[in-house]
């Protein structure tokens, strides 16, 4: 599966490209998605496979033909979702030669491509620390281009601050949808369930992807070094050897804690590495889609 | 204060290698790389705790990478610590007494002489000398080179050293300590020390020779006994051999009599003897010997040999521990000739008895062996040794105190003394003047026995020489002579030993070194003993005693170490030379002697054997000359009895050390301080272990 493949992806020169292949990659993947094709507006039935939720068999045929058959329906959008990216200096580091953001980016870009062929409205808004650039929800595939041109645009750089960017998008977002959050989380915790809780108190879904790198999570380095913060500059000499067990130790915490608050929150935590496919982002997705509609 | 010096001080110049450690962590801190992170936020969380502990961790290892430099540093200037209270601080007179008697010859458990061990202490102590420091060397054999022993040059004392070699004489230790003490004394140095390179044999640690040590170490000399044996090494030896060719049992043949000593806790193997004259060999025997014995034993001899007038004979037996005394030199058939002065006191106007004179010379003329000379006590005011061989008290109450003073120095030159009392002598002087320095007795008044019973004679000691010629068992009664009177009497030590006693137990005769007590009458005043058959014997055997002389005296035979003699019937015409082994050859003396002559060479003999005397090319007479036999008994006294003495907290210490590695060690300790180069670098190799252990473990990093 080269095409979920993070490294293989960042290869290909072109954004839609990426997006569309991880997209039609994944579908091909999933082999009879469960997840496509379910709204309101019935338009045929299919044969029921093993797997398929009971919830959608066609009782009435079931009892005169005793033929299990599930209804489709017709796609219809009612799910405005919401792509935030993190786009603070921290998510421009990546030990491997793609950075948080590059997965990021082509995790956005694969989500838009995916969410406009259900024909969702998508809308992205990149924030770091004092700024942000919004685009508004649509559901037109031509929505796709000004979406990808906004995330080729960004770049790594400033802090991130939940409270003032988060906050002041739940306040902007009048109708809820699903807002996806793509970040590394970087932030006080405690200001980051704050603003988690500002959506859902908006009635927002919320479904945090928490961005990581590989090296970032075990803290592999071998020598001592001067370790220099991407955000505050501020300096650190130390021997990774020796603060490797505890430092993996608060890792492994810190993400439990920020599950912990999504849960408290109700909102979907998923916490990814940029060395990991992304079609467990987009199960997620679609995981959390089913549960809406 | 110990105090820590260096012995190689230039490697101390490497010490700043010591912070190479320090200078390496400070460079490699400088170059650290920079990684740029997303946040510091979880490190900055760690690190204070983290930083400690690290901190503590590269602290703690470059102490120990640098005192591990350091330490090697050191140990590569080889760093000594000297003891508080020892002689590295100033020059040091040292005295090294060599014990180079006899005894030293003997073989020790490895087959070599015990005078290697010796000489390997010496030489280790003058190797420890250092500039500046005074070396005095003494010879147990040589007391009289003592106190010049001081030697400036090293080398030539060193060649001095590894040229000695045991003497056939005995130590003399009283006589080589003293000199070697006061030399020490003498000494401006502060720290003096005394070594003593011994066998310590019983025979030669006198309770002279232990008071010297005793007073050394009182005056602040350090006494350090170097004995170079443990324990007794079993020996036999020659004691003496008798010149008398005497015709064998039932009259068949002749013999010749030796008298050997086992001087072993357990029985001698079978000893077989010989007797050659030349290269051929005349007679010889075997026996076997008891732990402790000492015996005369018979053997035949070649009836060749009588006749032939002096015959020059070496008897032989095994060889063993000590091969210098299994060989005696013995002139047969040479005449014996003992001068006894017999001092005897008119009794009222009319002369006294003769009965001693008769039995020792009954035809007045020197024929049976012993020359004797009545006369009163003033005689004894011109004694000298060259007069008598023997001084017989017969009977005399008391002496002058001039006579006595000539009397105790005549036997200290090696003259011996027969006391016999009798109802005239006063108990009361000779306990309290003659006795003390002589014989370990004490007397009481006389006891007379009572009506009607008698005091028999009763053997004690059946083997002693004084009763030589009595054939007796322990017990045995003497003879049918019956006493009526005897002097009570106590013996004081055990150097003095009761030979003979009375049926109740009262010693009759008791026999020291050189000096014989006979405490009854010689006379008919006590009883019929002059009239017994074993009177002329027993008067023979005490004047036979005192005449053998103790170790360093001169006898009646000569020692190694004295100046051969013989006896001459006639004047010899011309002048008179004495040729002895090891191309000995001296002009000899010739001097009246009683009835006869007495030729004695000028120079000492130093090897045993046969020394002729000969004048205008014609032999005159041949000397025997053998070693004296105390060197024989191979037991020393424990080094610990020595040390025991110096009690008083005042005075240094009396040390022993047997082994050489424990003498080098003090040696070095004391001189150059204790070397701590291997402790240092075994600290260093702990060090780094710990360095390697601390490095790769996680006990500090968790």
């Amino acid at each position: 599966m080269r095409l979920l493949d993070p490294h293989f992806v960042s290869k290909l020169a072109r954004l839609d490209l990426k997006a569309r292949l991880v997209v039609e990659g994944f579908l091909t993947g999933l082999h009879r998605s469960p997840y496509h094709g379910f709204s309101v507006e019935f338009a045929e039935h299919r044969q029921y496979m093993p797997g398929d939720p009971l919830r959608h068999l066609d009782w009435k045929v079931l009892a005169k033909s005793d033929r299990k058959y599930l209804k489709q329906y017709e796609e219809e959008t009612n799910l405005r979702s919401t792509l935030l990216i993190d786009t603070s200096a921290s998510m421009g580091y990546g030990s491997r030669g793609l950075t948080k953001l590059d997965y990021a980016r082509q995790l956005a870009a694969a989500l838009a491509y995916l969410m406009l062929t259900q024909n969702d409205a998508v809308g992205m808004f990149a924030f770091a620390s004092g700024r942000g650039e919004q685009i508004p929800a649509r559901s037109t595939m031509g929505h796709l281009r000004p979406l990808l041109l906004l995330l080729e645009k960004i770049a790594p750089g400033g802090g991130t601050d939940f409270a003032a960017s988060l906050h002041s998008l739940a306040e902007r977002l009048t109708r809820r949808g699903l807002v996806v959050i793509l970040s590394d989380l970087l932030d006080d915790p405690d200001r980051i369930a704050q603003a988690i809780h500002h959506f859902r108190h908006r009635k927002h879904e919320v479904l945090v992807f928490h961005i990581l790198d590989p090296l970032e999570v075990s803290f592999d380095f071998e020598r001592e070094a001067v370790y220099v913060d991407l955000e505050s500059g501020e300096r650190i000499t130390t021997r990774p050897q020796e603060l490797r067990g505890d430092y993996r130790e608060r890792i492994r915490a810190w993400r439990e804690q920020m599950r912990q608050f999504c849960v408290e929150k109700r909102a979907d935590y998923v916490p990814l590495t940029t060395d990991q496919p992304y079609d467990r982002a987009l199960l997620e997705y679609l995981s959390k889609r089913a549960r809406l509609l | 204060m110990p105090t820590l010096s260096f012995l190689n001080p230039a490697f101390l110049w490497a010490l700043p290698a010591a912070s190479l450690p320090i200078l390496i962590h400070l460079l490699s801190r400088r170059r650290l790389p920079e990684i740029r992170f997303p946040t510091t936020q979880f490190l900055r969380a760690l690190e204070p705790r983290e930083i400690r502990r690290l901190r503590l961790r590269e602290i703690l290892l470059l102490i120990l990478r640098t005192l591990a430099l350091l330490l090697l540093v050191l140990a590569f200037a080889r760093p000594t610590v000297t003891p508080s209270g020892a002689v590295t601080h100033a020059a040091a007179a040292v005295g090294i007494l060599l014990d180079d008697s006899e005894s030293m010859a003997a073989l020790d458990d490895h087959a070599r002489p015990r005078m290697e061990g010796a000489v390997a202490r010496a030489l280790a102590i003058t190797n420890a000398a250092r500039p500046g420091d005074e070396l005095y060397l003494a010879r147990a054999t040589r007391p009289g080179e003592a106190e010049s022993g001081r030697a400036r040059d090293r080398v030539r004392l060193k060649r001095t050293i590894e040229g000695v070699e045991a003497q056939p004489l005995p130590a003399l230790l009283q006589g080589s300590l003293h000199p070697l003490r006061l030399a020490l004394q003498r000494s401006a140095l502060p720290a003096r020390e005394l070594y003593l390179v011994s066998d310590l044999q019983r025979a030669s640690v006198t309770p002279q020779a232990r008071r010297e040590l005793i007073e050394a170490a009182q005056s602040g000399i350090r006494v350090i006994l170097l004995p170079v044996t443990e324990g007794r090494t079993p020996n036999h030896a020659f004691l003496a051999v008798d010149p008398v060719i005497r015709p064998g049992p039932e009259g068949r043949g002749l013999e010749m009599r030796a008298r050997l000593g086992n001087y072993a806790d357990g029985p001698s193997d079978r000893l077989a003897l010989r007797v050659r004259h030349g290269d051929a060999l005349i007679g010889g025997g075997d026996l076997n010997l008891r732990a402790g014995e000492t015996r005369w034993v018979s053997m035949p001899l070649e009836s060749g040999v009588a006749g032939q007038g002096a015959i020059p004979v070496i008897a032989e037996s095994d060889a063993d521990a000590l091969p210098t005394d299994d060989r005696w030199y013995a002139v047969l058939g040479a005449p014996r000739h003992l001068r006894v002065l017999r001092i005897a006191e008119p009794r009222a106007g009319a002369p006294p008895p003769r009965y001693a004179a008769l039995a020792l010379d009954p035809g007045g003329n020197g024929a049976s062996g012993f020359a004797v000379e009545t006369t009163g006590p003033n005689a004894l005011l011109e004694l000298t040794r060259t007069r008598a061989d023997v001084v017989l008290l017969d009977d005399v109450a008391s002496l002058s105190a001039d006579a006595e003073a000539r009397l105790k120095r005549y036997v200290r030159e090696g003259g011996g003394l027969v006391v016999a009392l009798g109802p005239h002598a006063d108990p009361d002087y000779y306990t309290r003047r003659l006795f003390p320095g002589l014989v370990d007795l004490t007397l009481a008044q006389p006891e007379r026995a009572a009506e009607g019973s008698t005091f028999e004679l009763r053997a004690r000691l059946p083997g002693h020489p004084v009763l030589e010629g009595l054939t007796l068992g322990v017990g045995s009664s003497l003879s049918q002579a019956r006493l009526s009177g005897i002097m009570r009497g106590r013996v004081a030590s055990q150097r003095a030993e009761v030979v003979v006693q009375t049926t109740g137990g009262l010693p009759l005769v008791v026999a020291a070194p050189s000096v014989a007590v006979f405490l009854s009458s010689l006379s008919d005043d006590w009883g019929d003993l002059p009239y017994s058959g074993a009177f002329v014997p027993l008067v023979r055997g005490l004047v036979a005693h005192a005449a053998r002389a103790p170790a360093g005296g001169a006898g009646t035979e000569p020692r190694v170490g004295e100046r051969p003699f013989v006896r001459l019937a006639a004047a010899p015409s011309g002048a008179v030379v004495a040729r002895g082994p090891g191309g000995y050859t001296s002009p000899a003396a010739v001097e009246n002697e009683g009835a006869g002559f007495r030729a004695v060479a000028d120079a000492p003999a130093s090897q045993p054997g046969f020394y002729s005397f000969e004048a205008g090319g014609r032999a005159l007479a041949t000397a025997a000359v053998n070693p004296d036999p105390i060197e024989s008994d191979l037991d020393p006294v424990p080094a610990d009895s020595l040390t025991a003495d110096a009690v008083e907290p005042s005075g240094a210490p009396i040390t022993a050390i047997s082994s050489r590695t424990a003498l080098e060690t003090r040696l070095n300790d004391t001189r150059r301080g204790r070397e701590l180069w291997l402790a240092f670098l075994v600290v260093v190799a702990a060090l780094l272990i710990v360095e390697i252990l601390l490095g790769s473990s996680r006990v500090l990093a968790r």
